[in-house]
């Protein structure tokens, strides 16, 4: 009532009144418009200062190389540089060796296990979802220092295998190149499984139960709601976590410089280790390690693109 | 509402940069005011906090009262906060004394020229062995006052030796030949391993290398000296010979490594004479261990058995406090022949001060070695070591030289693995 009451009180307006009018809106969309930004300015100074502002000059520190802060411009020749380091490459391969095996493992995994547990015949749920989370709140040095010790050549699972006899001599969890890289797969999956589960359980949440009940009616397996229904109404999600894991396994640290520091060899080290060792084990080259910093950038953004090409819906 | 919103608002932008106006402030003050305290950053509780503790008693003793705050982090983490608080520009919140292991002094120098505070003027270099004076020194100049001698020595289990049939004279002045055949016995009489080895740390081939005078870079500190360095393919050689002959127990960290033979595992222990202070942790191994002279190289007459693993000198850094610091160093680890005596009884510490090495202390017995004066025996092996032009890149080349000795334990051959870390060597370091 009253919106229309008011629109009938501007119409008779005289024409000096409206004028009137339209300063004033001018000046309060001014006032308004001043009022919003400066509730947003600290926010976009913070943005500006404490992001944009590094990584311009990260870029800038990636165009120099040197030692310490003796650093001289050098154009483009830390990027050629890159492309020949083979240190680089392997740290490349493994880091994509762990993504192309983890992640999908790991999703899977996430799915299945969320679809166990959002059935609500299934007791002590509440109990099984906090105890396949609880992995997430660990912290990551804790957790591999664990795994490390868990993985050691006289380790619990080492002494377990022989135990049961599925083996006759140790393995060498942690010291050779193959077994390494599987040591550091599992304890990612451990860690970031349940993180996972949650996004798909509160997704699956949503999704009307009487979808299923049609289903059902019409005669569909449990298998075919799983493929049918739930795996199409999860895709979003799916995405979501895909391209949360791809960025999270581009940037994997801790685990692997607390396990196994990138050995043996290098046969486990990642890209971002490989960042650290150049600022900090190495003579310190920070223009050098600034242009690795800025590859995984890349490679984060050409990933993310993929995965929304390969997965996303045109209509989206 | 609004008003009170944005007043609130307002007020809280004020108070938060009053705060951190008035810290600064503070901050300003302390360290313009003449304090009688410095920062020492250092690692190893055990042994390097101790050996700077006693150093402050030894001082004020005769001198103005100087207070010390220690903090200890681990080495990796004091490399990692010198490197970002010296590439930041700032001196806030920097130690006015660090130590720094002897590998990578030179890089820091290198890399942060002005750094450091000289020291030339507050000790005599020439007191010192010769091998500590290359990475401390920049330019004829020196900035660091050599600590601890890595020194290695050869620790062994003489109780599994008898039953191998060894005596410790035969271990004297052995090569490595030797060495993988003793080996082969303790393992057949004993089931324990010779030696444990974590396949990052090629530490073993340092200290081999070493004993025949060579390193990874040539003697100008900068050139690699991979692809054609025979020492070097005689230690990976004798590395995978070791493997092969099953006398080895891997292990991938630092505590797996003290646990190997802390737990009886290994037989012996091929490292710095700063291990010794682990080696006795384990009391109920009394009188079970000596410790006899490095193996040599066989196939270099010039090898010697002595060599060196590690080893640290103390910096100051050039800022305000820079004159006290260096004065405590040069007082008591730059010209005290006394404190050096103290430190080896308490501690176990081998200075690089030549005239300590005439102390009585040095000459003493150690119970746990069976009565062997282990202090004098590594003294005499301290002259011995060849002197090697460390340079500013040995941990670069060790990551490389790791891959390749994965290479090769996988078969590659050993010229080729050799050739490509030179390559990649000279790519990395410029």
């Amino acid at each position: 009532m009253i919106p229309a009451k008011t629109k009938q009180s501007y119409s008779t307006t005289t024409t000096g009144q409206k004028v009137r009018f339209m300063k004033n809106s001018r000046k309060h969309r001014i006032k308004s418009a001043t009022i919003g930004w400066s509730f947003v300015v600290l926010a976009v100074v913070m943005i500006c200062t404490f992001t944009f502002y590094p990584m311009v000059h990260a870029f800038m520190m990636s165009l120099q190389s040197g030692t310490g802060t003796n650093l001289t411009f050098v154009g483009l020749d830390n990027y050629a540089r890159l492309l020949k380091d083979p240190t680089f490459l392997t740290t490349v391969k493994n880091t994509v060796i762990y993504l192309i095996i983890q992640v999908p493992i790991m999703i899977i995994l996430a799915l299945f296990i969320s679809v166990l547990l959002n059935n609500p015949k299934l007791k002590f749920r509440g109990f099984f979802r906090t105890a396949i989370f609880l992995p997430c709140v660990t912290s990551l040095v804790a957790y591999s220092v664990i795994f490390k010790y868990l993985f050691s050549l006289d380790g619990i699972v080492n002494i377990l295998l022989m135990k049961i006899s599925l083996i006759s001599e140790p393995i060498q969890w942690l010291t050779d190149p193959f077994w390494a890289k599987i040591t550091i797969i599992v304890a990612i999956t451990w860690r970031w499984t349940g993180y996972n589960m949650i996004f798909y359980l509160s997704a699956l949440q949503n999704i009307d139960y009487s979808i299923y009940e049609s289903a059902k009616m019409d005669g569909a397996s449990p298998i075919q709601q799983f493929f049918k229904i739930t795996i199409p109404l999860l895709k979003p999600i799916i995405l979501f976590t895909s391209i949360i894991s791809t960025i999270g396994t581009l940037q994997l640290f801790d685990e692997v410089m607390n396990i196994t520091q990138g050995g043996p060899g290098n046969a486990t080290m990642t890209i971002s280790q490989y960042i650290y060792n150049l600022s900090f084990k190495y003579t310190p080259d920070f223009g050098y390690a600034a242009t690795v910093s800025y590859a995984i950038v890349i490679m984060i953004g050409i990933f993310s693109i993929l995965q929304f090409k390969v997965a996303g819906d045109k209509n989206e | 509402m609004k008003k009170i919103f944005a007043l609130l608002l307002a007020s809280l932008l004020l108070l938060s940069a009053c705060s951190s106006e008035s810290k600064t402030t503070e901050e300003a003050s302390d360290t313009e005011k003449e304090t009688n305290e410095l920062t020492v950053w250092t690692w190893d509780p055990n042994f390097n906090v101790k050996a700077i503790n006693m150093a402050m008693d030894t001082y004020n003793k005769e001198n103005s009262k100087l207070k010390l705050k220690v903090i200890e982090n681990a080495q990796a983490d004091i490399v990692q906060k010198l490197n970002t608080s010296l590439s930041s520009g700032t001196s806030k919140g920097m130690p006015n004394i660090v130590l720094i292991e002897d590998y990578r002094a030179q890089s820091f120098l290198k890399a942060y020229p002005d750094a450091f505070f000289e020291l030339s003027s507050y000790f005599k270099a020439e007191d010192f062995a010769e091998y500590k004076l290359a990475p401390t020194s920049l330019e004829d100049k020196h900035y660091g006052i050599p600590f601890d001698t890595g020194v290695s020595g050869f620790y062994v289990r003489t109780d599994y030796l008898e039953k191998a049939g060894y005596t410790v004279e035969d271990l004297q002045g052995i090569d490595w030949n030797k060495y993988i055949e003793i080996g082969k016995k303790v393992k057949q009489a004993t089931g324990k391993s010779m030696i444990s080895m974590d396949p990052k740390d090629l530490g073993l081939i340092r200290q081999m290398i070493q004993t025949s005078g060579s390193w990874y870079l040539k003697e100008d500190g900068v050139t690699p000296d991979l692809g054609d360095n025979e020492f070097l393919k005689e230690a990976f050689t004798t590395y995978k010979e070791i493997i092969d002959a099953d006398i080895s127990k891997p292990v991938s960290d630092w505590g797996q490594y003290l646990a190997s033979f802390n737990s009886g595992e290994t037989a012996s222990v091929l490292t710095g004479n700063w291990m010794t202070a682990s080696v006795k942790q384990e009391a109920s191994q009394k009188d079970k261990w000596a410790v006899v002279p490095f193996p040599k190289q066989s196939g270099n007459a010039n090898s010697v058995n002595a060599t060196n693993l590690g080893g640290s000198s103390w910096y100051v850094l050039n800022i305000s406090g820079k004159e006290k610091a260096a004065d405590l160093l040069a007082k008591t680890f730059g010209s005290n022949v006394d404190f050096y005596q103290d430190i080896n009884k308490e501690i176990g510490a081998i200075g690089t001060y030549k005239p300590a090495a005439e102390g009585e202390a040095y000459k003493a017995a150690d119970e746990f070695f069976g009565g062997q004066p282990i202090t004098q025996d590594f003294s005499k092996w301290v002259a011995d070591i060849p002197q090697v032009n460390y340079g500013a890149h040995t941990y670069v080349i060790e990551d490389i030289l790791a891959v390749g000795m994965q290479d090769y334990l996988k078969g590659k051959d050993l010229d080729t693995v050799l050739k490509d870390a030179q390559k990649q060597a000279e790519q990395q370091i410029k």
